[in-house]
């Protein structure tokens, strides 16, 4: 098929106004032809889904012999080179393997299991990982002050009999 | 000037004569043109030092020729230990949140006194082994604290050995991670790796016996000082380039060395510089906190008893993982008829049986009888708390041997051999603890009516008290 269309010759649109003339080739199919000779022939347009983008969304042969009806053929086929087809697979597989993932892990019970929360949290949403370690941190901080409580104690104590033992 | 404490004293010349400030670069490298008083006292200093310099690695840095006999060290952050608290005090007027900076304060030379001086702010020791090995470290974290004050100490310890932290007042986080698996998870190696790196240690003290495995491991915290116990035969090879001190072992075991199993690291530890002197190795001490007591004293309350009026009995034989014992001695343990022969003989006060599992519940009351005083006890916590509420301790040699002696409270410790006690409880008299050996090496032989002739040390400190 590719031969087939190659073998025409192309009327290579300009740029931006490629889908004007297409347009006018769709609605008029016969508007070439009037000016035309009595000799067969035949133009093509593309279309490309983007000005810079080599993407064709769509392509309108018009065929025109004396005295019969325009042949139209319209092909609203994609073109894509490779390297587009390359591109559209990757973001497919990209966006496959993104969704498996962030989909997948919305509705993952495991996260709201007891493995996973049982640290603890506050209620908001903000969870507190390692509370076990902080707990204990905490009593150990809380020995260090009870010892040094005791000990001033002791010292207050022996500078208070100290004291009386001077005053004696 | 009220706000000088904060600062070395050598600081507040220049603080007050802002001109100066371009000398401090000079002034700690070569004060000799300031202060020719101070010169001839760094030089009297200096042959103590080089004594002490160990050999260097040569490995770890080939253009590294010891210390510079040229170097003039200033008064800047040269001399005596670290500040306890080099944080700046709050600012409560100040709208953005921002510290009460002294005067002349730089941010700059803020760090320098870990480089001169070797200060350690953040520390963290891996202990190898279980509650012993961890119970037997205890003095070495408080030599820690008290040669680099202010420091902030964090253990890595098997889930055993964490246990243990219940009783020490000087470590801020316990960590569980068991160090002697010689393969851990990937997950959980890399994590640790990942966190130890996040803390940003100045100090990694390790006492696993390692080869380069356990390096890499200490390496990649990177930690100015890495310091690690190393295997004794060729499996060292290599580890001393990742690592900035390494003691050689004597025996692959390190625990076989007793009480002071980690004489090579405390000595290291407590090393003199050049004004601080050799920091001496402080008692083994725990403390136990007050809900501890509570919870125990319910306990024992249970299992019929009163304060002061029992004999702690440690060391029956089980399975379980909970008997604390060494692995210096792995011969330390009791069956209980033995136990029960023992504690006929105990006068004046009950025997209460610490079980290290429920099971055993059942062989002590078949073999003591059902009105014995049975307490189920599997942590170091909760066994400290039971030893201190006692009159005396009667054990093998496991942590309740350590326990008693910290506690200061007469024991009775049964070693296999006399060499192992003569090991694990050195200076005995002084810690009120007799040791009763084994004449055939074997605990099992142990002469019952021996531990019942030092029973009487008991009946002494009764009547002192």
């Amino acid at each position: 098929m590719a031969e087939a269309i190659m073998s025409f010759t192309i009327i290579k649109p300009l740029g931006h106004s490629s889908l004007q003339s297409t347009k006018w080739d769709m609605l008029h199919p016969s508007s070439k032809s009037l000016e035309g000779s009595n000799k067969k022939r035949a133009s093509l347009c593309k279309v490309n889904a983007f000005p810079d983008w080599p993407l064709t969304l769509m392509a309108v042969l018009v065929e025109h012999a004396e005295g019969q009806r325009d042949l139209i053929t319209h092909k609203s086929i994609w073109h894509l080179s490779d390297k587009a087809i390359k591109n559209v697979y990757a973001f497919y597989m990209m966006f496959t393997c993104w969704g498996c993932l962030f989909f997948g892990a919305t509705k993952d019970p495991y996260y709201d299991s007891e493995v996973y929360r049982g640290d603890g949290g506050d209620g908001t949403g903000h969870w507190f990982y390692e509370k076990q370690e902080d707990i204990e941190e905490a009593a150990r901080a809380e020995l260090w002050r009870e010892e040094l409580i005791e000990e001033i104690e002791q010292k207050v104590g022996g500078l208070q009999e100290l004291e009386e033992a001077g005053r004696k | 000037m009220a706000t000088t404490p904060l600062l070395p004293k050598s600081t507040s010349p220049f603080v007050s004569n802002p001109l100066s400030l371009s000398s401090a670069h000079t002034h700690f490298i070569k004060p000799s043109f300031f202060n020719p008083l101070e010169h001839s006292h760094a030089c009297t200093k200096r042959p103590t030092v080089q004594v002490h310099a160990k050999k260097k690695n040569p490995w770890l840095d080939p253009f590294d020729d010891g210390e510079d006999p040229e170097m003039e060290y200033g008064s800047m952050f040269a001399d005596g230990k670290q500040e306890e608290d080099t944080r700046p005090p709050d600012a409560p007027n100040n709208p953005y949140g921002f510290l009460k900076f002294p005067m002349g304060f730089a941010v700059e030379i803020a760090s320098l006194p870990l480089k001169i001086r070797g200060d350690v702010r953040r520390c963290c020791c891996m202990i190898s082994g279980g509650v012993y090995e961890n119970l037997l470290f205890f003095p070495a974290i408080q030599l820690i604290k008290d040669r680099y004050p202010g420091v902030l100490i964090d253990v890595i310890a098997s889930a055993r050995g964490k246990q243990t932290y219940e009783l020490n007042k000087n470590v801020r986080w316990a960590t569980v991670y068991d160090i002697d698996d010689d393969w851990p998870e990937p997950g959980d190696y890399t994590d640790m790796t990942g966190e130890l790196k996040g803390r940003y240690y100045d100090m990694v003290l390790s006492t696993k016996v390692g080869g380069l495995g356990h390096a890499a491991f200490l390496f990649m915290t990177t930690a100015r000082d890495r310091v690690s116990y190393i295997y004794p035969n060729v499996n060292a090879a290599g580890a001393g380039l990742l690592l900035s001190e390494t003691f050689t072992a004597e025996s692959i075991n390190l625990s076989e060395g007793g009480y002071n199993m980690y004489q090579q690291m405390v000595d290291w530890l407590g090393r003199p510089s050049r004004t601080v002197p050799k920091q001496p190795v402080p008692p083994l001490r725990v403390s136990i906190s007050r809900k501890l007591k509570q919870v125990v004293a319910e306990k024992y309350t249970n299992a019929g008893v009163e304060k002061g009026k029992y004999i702690v009995i440690y060391g029956i034989e089980s399975d379980s993982k909970a008997s604390m014992q060494s692995r210096g001695d792995t011969d330390s343990l009791l069956p209980i008829q033995v136990w029960a022969d023992i504690a006929d003989s105990i006068r004046g006060m009950k025997p209460v049986f610490v079980i290290p599992h429920e099971k055993e519940r059942e062989n002590v009351e078949e073999i003591v009888g059902e009105d014995a005083s049975i307490v189920f006890i599997t942590t170091p916590g909760q066994l400290a708390a039971l030893i201190n509420d006692s009159a005396g301790v009667i054990a093998t040699n496991t942590a309740a041997v350590q326990l008693a002696n910290a506690r200061e409270k007469p024991s009775i410790a049964l070693f296999c051999s006399e060499l192992k006690g003569r090991l694990f409880v050195p200076n005995a008299e002084e810690k009120k603890c007799i040791v009763v050996s084994s004449k055939t090496g074997k605990l099992i032989d142990i002469e019952v009516e021996a531990v019942k002739q030092a029973m009487q040390i008991f009946d002494v400190s009764l009547a002192l008290a």
